[in-house]
C-alpha cells in the first residue's frame, strides 16, 4: 500500500492518483456458452502473485493502461500501455 | 466462580492423526465454530488446520461488530439468526465473549441515503428485526457527542438504528469456540498449512499438510482471505476479490459514546470498546491486495470522516492502525454450501467485512449439512452454483456504478 | 507532600546543555493548584522539579505510576492538556496558563479509591473476564454498565469544536534520515555532500540525540569541541538539507513513504532512499513493584538532570541487567549522578565483574557495586523507599539485602528503535539503518557511530544498481527475565499485566506470541509494545519448552515450530491525533453555473451525488402545474455530458450502449441504455448525433467521470479511433418544459421550434438569448420541452432570459422533487432509484433499447442469457386506491411489496400524482404480477394496502403531448 505506480505516459506516482479497473481477463466471443460467460462474468483469478491488472491514472492523464503487479506484496513489476507486449517482450 | 483461579488448559495439542472424517482449513471464527457445532451434532474425527495461530487471519482483524440489519429476504433471516445465536453463547461455551448490544445507528446524510437506509428499515422489520428510523431529535438524544452537522455540506438528517447490534471481543468467540471444539473432541492443529487437497473419482480424499498427508471424506474450506488460493488446490474457482480493509484505534478514553455509528456516505464507522478505545474503520480498499501492510491515505481519510461525525475527538490520538483481508464476493453476500461436481468440498467463504457476525449461524447449518448431506433452507441461497444460475443475492442494492466505480 | 510551587527545589546547579531559560519562569495549573516552571520545562520535568512523584494511575488496578521513561514512550505520566486527553507530560513543553489536570484517578491522584482494586488484584487473575461475570446475563448487563464507568483513560469534553486545522504537505527527497542524533547528521551530510536533496527528520526541538543528554567529556576526551554542536552546525550550513525539528516519523509505508507529524500538521516524505538512524530505548526491567513511583529507566533520570537541571532523587540504586554497552552506560551515569551531587548508594551489576575506569573510578569514590546481584524487589507504598538486591538464580527474598532509596535506575539491554523498519519488515529495498539502531553500542560507539552514518549517507545518495543486502543487525540482547515472585513485576505497565499472568496464560494454551498478546493485552495498550513488547517475547520463547512437561499428549508435535517471536508492529510509532492526519476538512460540493440564482429565489438545496441542486422552490405541487399547464425552467446542469468524436465514435458507441447509434442520422437523439457485460444497468442518457464522426451524450448527474473512463477502457488499445471528452463543466443546462416552452423559447431564438419543424427526439444549433447553444428536444418530465446546452460562463444570463422571456406565460423554476413527480407521472426510470445492483433492461421494460441484432455490445452475453431464463423480477407502475379522509394515500419509497406477511417485492419511487390525485409509483414485483390490473400489497405505515398494477405511464400514456 502507499505503493508506486508508473503510468506509462506521466511517470511514476502513488497509487492514489490511479483507479483500480479489474483483472485483464480475456472475454467470451458472442455466441459462448453460458457458463464461459458467467465464469467471465463473477470468476477471477484473484492470484496472490503477479496478475495483469487495468489501471486508470484518474487524477493525471487520464489514460487506461496494463500493470503487472504482485498482489502479495504490491510491487509492480512492469506498466504498458494494451494493445502492446510486456516491455520485457518487446523487440 | 471457582473456575476463576483454575488453569484450565483451553485446548490440547495433538499428534497428527493419518485420517480425519472432516477436516476443516482455516481455524478461525468459521472454522472454530463449524467444529464446536460438529461435535455437538456427535460427529467425531475433526481436524481443524491453521497455517498460523488460532483466528489470527481475520478473526484478528475484524472490528467485531455484530447485527443484522441486512438488506435482503436471504440475508435478513441468516443474520438474524446468528445474532440470536450470539446473545447465547458466552452462557453456552461458559466464556464471557464480553457480548456488548450497544445498539447502532446508520446515518443518512442524503435523500438517497435515507432511502436505502428506509428500505433496510422495512425490511427489517418485515422479517422480525428490530430495526427503525429515527430523526435527527432522536439521534442527538441517542448520540450528544456526535454533530448533526446542521448548516454544514451532507447534514445528517435521519438514521437507521438497529437496538440489538453490539460489539463483542472478538478473539474471545474465537477461543471459546476453540475450546468448546476441542472439549468436544475436535482436533485442533495451529501452525499447520494445507498445502494441497487430494482428489479421486469427483470427490475429496486428503489434504497434505506441513506434517505430513491426511485423509478425509469432508473439507471445509474456510479461509477467509485466502479462500481462492485454497479452493484453487481443490480445482474449484471462487467469484472472490480479496481486498485489504484499513481500520485504527485510539487511546483509551473515558466513556462518551455507546452506539455504534456508521455513515456509508462518509465511508466510516465508529465504536467506542468497553476498554474506551474508539475504533474507526472504513470500507475496503479500492483495489485487491493480499497484503496487510497499512497505508496512510486511509487513514487520512478515515480521520477527517470521524471529525466531520465527532469534532470532539480532534485531540485524540490514533495508536494503531492495521489491515485485514476481505473476500468480496459480487453480491456482497457469503458463498456457503457444497460444490457441484466435487463431493465432499464445502464451502464457507465469501465473507468479505460481513464475516464475523455470521461465524455461529454459517457454522451451525453448515455443521448440520456436513453432519446430515442436506443443505439446510436457510443457507441455500448462498450456493456457489448461484453465479453460474444468474441468481445473485441483491444485498448491494442500490448503487449500480458502484459496480464499475 | 512537597510543595509544587518552587521551581528550583530539586534543581541541580546549572548544567551544561541544559534546555531550560532560569531567567523565564512560566507559570501553569495542575489539579488546580498553580506551578512554577521555566521555559523549556515539559510539564513532567516542571511538575518532578516541585516534587510531584505521582503523575498518572495505573489503568486497571489504579496503582500510583511515576516517571518511567522521560521520552513519551511510555503511559506513566499521561494527563490532560487543555481538554486534550493522554498527553505524555515528560515531552509536552510547559506553556503559561495551561491547565493540566490528572487522569484515571477519583477522587484525586493522591487518594483514589479505586485503588482498592488493587487490593484485589489476586480476585482478577489474567482473563479474569473472558471466566467471570457471564452467568447469569443480568450480572454481564450489571458488570458491563460498571466497566463502562471505570474504562479509559483520559475524557474528552463532547462539546469541544474541531477548531484547529492542520493543514498536510507532501515532501520529496533524496534521502530522507530519520533521527538526529550523531549518525542521523552524518548521514545527512555525507548524502548531502554529494548533491542529494536530504530531509532530515527529528522529534526533538534540536539536533543532537542521546548528545543532548549524555556528558561529552567522558565520552571521547579527545575531542575538543561538542560533537552535536559542530555536526548540528554543519547541517544548518547545508543548502540541501532539510531538517525537520519536533517532527516524529510515525510510518514507513510502502516505497519509501515516510508519515511525519510536525507541529504544523502531517508531513508526507516520499524518498528515494531511506537511512533510519534512530537509535536505541531501554526497557524496564522485572522484579517485584517494579512500578513503583521513584524507579526509573537510566536515560530517564539523565533526561531530568541534563536537559532540566533537575535532581532525579537524593539516595540512588543503579540496577544493571544488560549488555556490555548498556552496563557501560549505566556506569557513566552513576559518575554524572554521582557528581551532580546525588548520594549513589548502590550499584546492583548482574554480571559477575565490574571493570572500566567508570567503574574503577566509582569504587575509588567509595561507590558499592554488587555484582552478580539483581533487584528482587522494590518496597514502599507509593514511592520507592528501599530496593532489595538479591544473588542472581535465587528465587526468594531470603537471601536479599535491602538498600535505601528513593531513586531506582534501571538500566536493562539496549534495544534498537526499529520499529518503522518493522513496520515494512526487514527487506525494505531502499532502507539502510545507521548507528545505534543498528546494535552498535550507544554513546560509547560515537565514532562508530558518525562512521556508520556517512556509510549509510553515501550509500543512500549513490545508491548501487543491486544493492548488497543490509549487514544483519546485531542479535538484539535476550531480555531479562523475572526476578523474585513476579506477581507484581510488571511488564505492562499500559494493562497492569505481570509476568506471573503472562506464565499463567501460557499454561493456560495461549503459547505463542500473538495469541498471548490477545489474552493479555500486553502490547495492546498506549505504548504499544514500546515498553513490553521484548519483555512479553522472552518470556514466552523460555516458557514454551517449559510448559512442555505439563501438555497433556506426551506426544507433542511441534506447537513451537509456529509463530512469531514478536507482536507485528504497526504505524503510528507514536499516537497522533486525529486532526493531524485529518488534515482539513474536505466536502467538496459540486455547484452549477445558476447556484446563486438558485439561492436568490430562496430553494431549498439538498446534496445529490456530488452536486448540490434545488430540491424546490417552495412548492413542490405549484411546480409541477406549472409544468403540466404552463412551463417551467429546471437546471439540469448536473447531468453528464460527454463528446464522442472521431470516424470510429459510430463503433465505440454501438459497442458500449444497447442500443444502435451508428445508424442515427445528424441532428437526431436517441435514449441510451448502457449495461455492464453482465447485463446490470449502469447508466442511461441521450445520444445525439451532431455530425457524422460526433455525438454529445448526456449521463446520469455524478456519473460522468465514471462512464468516460468506461467508454475509455472498453476503447483502449485498440485502433478504434474514437476520443471521448468530457465537457461537463464547460456547459450549463437547463431544461424548458410545459406547453409554453416553445413560446418561450421562441422569443429568444431563430430556430423554427415549430412541431413539424423541431421534432420530438431532434436536435439543432443556434443562438439562444444570443448565446451558442444546443437544443434537444427531448421530454423526461411529459411535456414538449427542450434541454439547452451553452458555455457555463452564460448559465446565470440565460435562466434570467428565459425566467423574463417566459414571465408571461407564468413560468416557474422547478426543482427535483417537481421533477421526480412529473417523470414517475410517465414512468421514466431513475437509475440508482427504481434500478439496483442486478437490474437489466429487460426487467424494467426496456427491451427496446437492447438491440440483440447487433453482433455484439457490452451486456450482449449477460443480456442474452437473461432473456433465455424466466425472469425473476419486474419494474412495473402502481396506482393507489383513492383516499379516504385523513388517511395517508402512498408507500414510502423503499417500503416492501407484501404477500401473505412476507416481502415479495419493493416500491422504489412513490408520490401522489397530481393527474390522479392518487398515490401512485414504481414498484418490483415478481414477474406473474406484472400485468395489467393485477392487484399487489404494499405498506402504509406497516399495514398493507391493495394497490393496482399498471404497465401504462398514468400521464399522457401515448406521448401526443410529448410530441406536441
Amino acid at each position: 500500500m502507499s505503493f508506486l505506480l508508473k503510468c506509462p505516459n506521466c511517470g511514476e506516482r502513488s497509487v492514489d492518483e490511479f483507479r483500480f479497473g479489474g483483472e485483464v481477463v480475456s472475454r467470451p466471443a458472442p455466441g459462448a456458452a453460458e457458463s464461459d460467460w458467467s465464469s467471465y462474468f463473477y470468476f477471477r483469478p484473484n492470484a496472490a502473485g503477479v496478475q495483469q491488472e487495468w489501471w486508470n491514472h484518474r487524477y493525471g492523464c487520464g489514460r487506461w493502461f496494463y500493470a503487472l503487479r504482485d498482489t502479495t506484496a504490491n510491487a509492480v513489476q512492469t506498466t504498458f500501455w494494451p494493445g502492446q507486449p510486456p516491455p520485457s517482450e518487446q523487440p | 466462580m471457582f473456575q476463576l483461579f483454575r488453569k484450565n488448559r483451553m485446548w490440547r495439542a495433538r499428534p497428527l492423526k493419518s485420517r480425519y472424517r472432516v477436516v476443516i482449513i482455516g481455524g478461525g471464527v468459521h472454522g472454530l465454530s463449524t467444529a464446536y457445532y460438529l461435535t455437538k451434532l456427535g460427529v467425531k474425527d475433526i481436524a481443524v488446520f491453521d497455517k498460523g495461530y488460532l483466528g489470527g487471519g481475520a478473526s484478528a482483524r475484524t472490528t467485531a461488530i455484530i447485527r443484522s440489519n441486512y438488506l435482503t429476504p436471504e440475508g435478513i433471516p441468516f443474520f438474524d439468526q446468528s445474532v440470536k445465536l450470539y446473545e447465547g453463547l458466552a452462557k453456552e461455551l461458559n466464556f464471557n465473549l464480553l457480548f456488548n448490544q450497544m445498539g447502532r445507528l446508520d446515518l443518512g446524510h442524503t435523500d438517497a441515503a435515507v432511502y436505502a437506509l428506509r428500505m433496510r428499515t422495512e425490511f427489517n422489520r418485515i422479517l422480525g428485526v428490530d430495526s427503525r428510523m429515527i430523526g435527527p431529535a432522536e439521534i442527538k438524544r441517542l448520540v450528544p457527542s456526535m454533530t448533526l452537522r446542521e448548516g454544514l455540506p451532507y447534514p445528517i438528517i435521519g438514521a437507521l438504528y438497529h437496538p440489538p447490534c453490539g460489539v463483542i471481543r472478538h478473539d474471545a468467540v474465537v477461543w471459546g469456540f476453540g475450546r468448546g471444539a476441542d472439549r468436544g473432541g475436535a482436533e485442533l492443529h495451529p501452525f499447520t498449512a494445507v498445502t494441497a487437497i487430494d482428489r479421486a473419482n469427483g470427490r475429496v480424499t486428503g489434504v497434505e499438510t506441513g506434517r505430513g498427508r491426511v485423509e478425509a471424506e469432508i473439507v471445509l474450506n474456510a479461509t477467509a482471505g485466502w479462500s481462492s488460493d485454497v479452493a484453487r488446490l481443490a480445482g474449484v474457482d471462487l467469484p472472490l476479490t480479496t481486498h485489504p480493509l484499513q481500520a485504527m484505534v485510539t487511546e483509551p478514553l473515558k466513556p462518551f459514546l455507546d452506539k455504534t455509528i456508521s455513515s456509508a456516505n462518509l465511508h466510516a464507522y465508529v465504536y467506542q470498546t468497553d476498554r474506551g478505545e474508539v475504533v474507526i474503520g472504513g470500507g475496503v480498499d479500492p483495489y485487491p491486495s493480499y497484503s496487510m501492510r497499512s497505508a496512510l491515505l486511509p487513514m487520512e481519510q478515515l480521520a477527517g470522516h470521524t471529525l466531520e461525525m465527532f469534532p470532539c475527538l480532534s485531540n485524540v490520538k490514533v495508536l494503531r492502525q492495521w489491515a485485514g483481508l476481505c473476500d468480496m464476493t459480487p453480491d456482497y453476500a457469503p458463498i456457503m454450501g457444497a460444490v457441484d461436481g466435487l463431493d465432499g468440498f464445502i464451502l464457507s467463504c465469501g465473507w468479505g467485512s460481513w464475516g464475523f457476525k455470521a461465524a455461529p449461524a454459517a457454522g451451525r447449518n453448515i455443521a448440520a449439512l456436513i453432519a446430515t448431506g442436506n443443505t439446510p433452507d436457510i443457507i441455500k441461497p448462498f450456493a456457489l452454483s448461484r453465479f453460474h444460475q444468474g441468481r445473485l443475492v441483491n444485498e448491494r442494492a442500490a448503487a449500480p456504478a458502484a459496480a464499475i466505480h | 507532600m512537597p510543595s509544587s510551587n518552587n521551581p528550583g527545589q530539586s534543581r541541580l546547579e546549572p548544567q551544561p546543555g541544559e534546555t531550560i531559560d532560569r531567567a523565564a519562569p512560566v507559570e501553569f495549573r495542575f489539579d488546580g493548584r498553580p506551578v512554577r516552571a521555566f521555559r523549556g520545562d515539559t510539564v513532567a520535568s516542571a511538575l518532578y522539579a516541585g516534587g510531584t512523584r505521582v503523575f498518572s494511575r495505573s489503568f486497571k488496578y489504579h496503582r500510583p505510576r511515576g516517571l518511567l521513561c522521560c521520552a513519551g514512550n511510555c503511559p506513566n505520566c499521561l494527563v490532560t492538556v487543555d481538554g486534550e486527553p493522554n498527553v505524555r507530560a515528560c515531552v509536552r513543553p510547559v506553556e503559561p496558563g495551561l491547565r493540566v489536570r490528572s487522569q484515571n484517578a477519583w477522587p484525586s491522584l493522591r487518594l483514589d479509591l479505586l485503588s482498592l482494586l488493587d487490593r484485589l488484584h489476586w480476585l482478577m487473575p489474567v482473563g479474569f473476564y473472558y471466566k467471570a461475570l457471564h452467568r447469569p446475563k443480568a450480572l454481564w448487563l450489571l458488570a458491563r454498565r460498571l466497566i463502562r464507568r471505570v474504562g479509559g483513560l483520559g475524557s474528552i469534553d463532547i462539546n469541544a469544536a474541531h477548531h484547529t486545522e492542520f493543514s498536510s504537505r507532501s515532501l520529496h527527497a533524496d534521502v530522507a534520515v530519520v533521527g538526529g542524533g550523531p549518525a542521523g547528521m552524518a548521514a545527512a551530510l555525507a548524502a548531502a555532500e554529494t548533491g542529494a536533496a536530504v530531509t532530515l527528520i527529528d522529534d526533538q526541538p534540536s539536533l543532537g540525540g542521546h548528545l543532548r543528554y549524555t556528558r561529552l567529556q567522558a565520552v571521547n576526551p579527545r575531542q575538543a569541541g561538542n560533537p552535536k554542536d559542530e555536526l548540528a552546525a554543519a547541517v544548518a550550513n547545508a543548502p540541501n538539507i532539510h531538517a525537520l525539528n519536533d517532527a516524529t516519523a510515525f510510518g514507513l509505508y510502502q516505497d519509501n513513504l515516510l508519515a511525519v507529524h510536525t507541529p504544523g500538521g502531517l508531513v508526507r516524505v516520499r524518498a528515494k532512499q531511506v537511512v533510519l538512524a534512530t537509535g536505541v530505548q531501554e526497557t524496564p526491567l522485572l522484579f517485584d513493584n517494579n512500578d513503583l513511583p521513584g524507579i526509573m529507566l537510566t536515560s530517564a533520570a539523565r533526561r531530568l538532570a541534563s536537559l532540566y537541571g533537575i535532581r532525579p532523587g537524593r539516595e540512588a540504586v543503579l540496577a544493571i541487567s544488560g549488555n556490555p554497552a548498556a552496563t557501560a552506560e549505566a556506569y557513566q551515569t552513576a559518575l554524572e549522578l554521582l557528581d551532580a551531587g546525588i548520594r549513589i548508594t548502590a550499584i546492583v551489576d548482574a554480571s559477575d565483574g565490574a571493570s572500566g575506569e567508570a567503574a574503577q573510578a566509582l569504587r575509588d569514590r567509595g561507590v558499592t557495586i554488587l555484582t552478580g546481584h539483581r533487584i528482587a524487589r522494590a518496597v514502599g507504598r507509593g514511592r520507592l523507599k528501599a530496593a532489595v538486591a538479591a544473588p542472581v538464580g535465587s528465587t526468594g527474598y531470603a537471601d536479599g539485602r535491602r538498600i535505601r532509596c528513593d531513586l531506582l535506575c534501571m538500566s536493562g539491554p539496549l534495544y534498537p528503535m526499529d520499529a518503522l523498519l518493522q513496520q515494512m519488515g526487514v527487506s525494505q529495498p531502499g532502507v539502510t539503518l545507521a548507528g545505534c539502531a543498528t546494535g552498535v553500542s550507544g554513546a560509547t560507539g560515537l565514532d562508530e557511530a558518525t562512521r556508520q552514518g556517512r556509510d549509510a549517507g553515501l550509500r543512500a545518495a549513490n545508491p548501487a544498481p543491486n544493492p548488497a543486502p543490509l549487514p544483519e543487525p546485531l542479535p538484539a540482547p535476550p531480555a531479562p527475565m523475572p526476578a523474585g515472585k513476579g506477581g507484581r513485576a510488571y511488564v505492562c505497565f499500559c494493562e497492569d499485566v505481570s509476568a506471573h499472568d503472562i506464565a499463567q496464560a501460557i499454561d493456560e494454551g495461549f503459547a505463542d506470541v500473538q495469541t498471548l498478546k490477545r489474552y493479555t493485552t500486553v502490547t495492546m495498550g498506549p505504548c504499544q509494545g514500546k515498553m513490553c513488547g521484548r519483555a512479553l517475547s522472552a518470556i514466552c520463547a523460555a516458557r514454551r519448552p517449559l510448559s512442555s512437561a505439563e501438555w497433556e499428549t506426551k506426544d507433542r508435535p511441534e506447537v513451537s515450530g509456529g509463530g512469531d517471536l514478536f507482536t507485528t508492529s504497526r504505524p503510528p510509532w507514536r499516537p497522533v491525533p486525529l486532526a493531524v492526519l485529518a488534515g482539513r476538512e474536505r466536502m467538496p460540493l459540486k455547484r452549477t453555473p445558476m447556484d446563486r440564482i438558485h439561492r436568490q429565489l430562496g430553494a431549498t438545496m439538498v446534496e445529490s451525488g456530488p452536486w448540490l441542486r434545488p430540491h424546490n422552490y417552495g412548492s413542490p405541487a405549484d411546480e409541477c402545474a406549472a409544468v403540466r399547464q404552463r412551463v417551467g425552467i429546471i437546471d439540469v446542469g448536473t447531468l453528464g455530458k460527454l463528446e464522442a468524436l472521431g470516424i470510429g465514435a459510430p463503433q465505440l458507441l454501438d459497442r458500449i450502449y444497447t442500443h444502435r447509434f451508428s445508424d442515427l442520422p445528424a441532428g437526431r437523439i436517441r435514449y441510451g441504455l448502457m449495461t455492464s457485460d453482465n447485463g446490470v444497468i449502469l447508466d442511461d442518457g441521450t445520444v445525439t448525433r451532431l455530425a457524422a464522426d460526433r455525438y454529445f451524450i448526456t449521463t446520469t448527474s455524478g456519473n460522468a467521470d465514471v462512464i468516460e473512463e468506461w467508454f475509455n477502457q472498453w476503447n483502449a488499445g485498440g485502433d478504434n479511433c474514437a476520443h471521448i471528452v468530457n465537457v461537463t463543466a464547460a456547459y450549463g443546462a437547463v431544461n424548458v418544459a410545459g406547453p409554453k416552452a416553445r413560446e418561450t423559447l421562441a422569443k429568444l431564438t431563430a430556430i423554427d421550434l415549430s412541431p413539424d419543424k423541431f421534432r420530438y427526439m431532434r436536435s439543432a444549433r443556434g443562438e439562444v438569448a444570443g448565446v451558442p447553444s444546443l437544443l434537444l428536444r427531448i421530454g423526461f418530465v411529459g411535456e414538449t420541452g427542450w434541454e439547452l446546452h451553452f458555455p457555463a460562463e452564460y448559465g446565470e444570463y440565460m435562466w434570467n432570459a428565459i425566467m423574463e422571456a417566459g414571465r408571461e406565460f407564468g413560468i416557474s423554476p422547478f426543482g427535483l422533487e417537481a421533477q421526480r413527480i412529473l417523470r414517475l407521472e410517465k414512468g421514466h426510470v431513475i437509475v440508482g432509484q427504481d434500478t439496483d445492483a442486478v437490474s437489466t433492461p429487460l426487467d424494467v421494460g426496456s427491451e427496446w433499447a437492447v438491440r440483440f441484432d447487433k453482433a455484439d455490445f457490452i451486456g450482449r452475453g449477460g443480456l442474452s442469457i437473461a432473456a433465455a431464463r424466466p425472469a425473476q423480477q419486474r419494474l412495473v407502475g402502481f396506482i393507489m386506491p383513492p383516499s379516504t379522509a385523513g388517511s395517508r394515500i402512498v408507500p414510502e419509497d423503499g417500503t416492501p411489496v407484501v404477500s401473505g406477511g412476507r416481502p415479495i417485492g419493493r416500491v422504489t419511487s412513490a408520490r401522489i400524482s397530481p393527474t390522479l390525485g392518487r398515490g401512485f409509483g414504481l414498484a418490483w414485483v415478481p414477474p406473474h404480477l406484472a400485468e395489467e390490473g393485477a392487484s399487489i400489497q404494499v405498506l402504509i405505515d406497516h399495514r398493507p394496502v391493495s394497490a393496482t398494477v399498471t404497465l401504462q405511464p398514468v400521464y399522457d400514456p401515448q406521448g401526443l403531448r410529448l410530441r406536441s
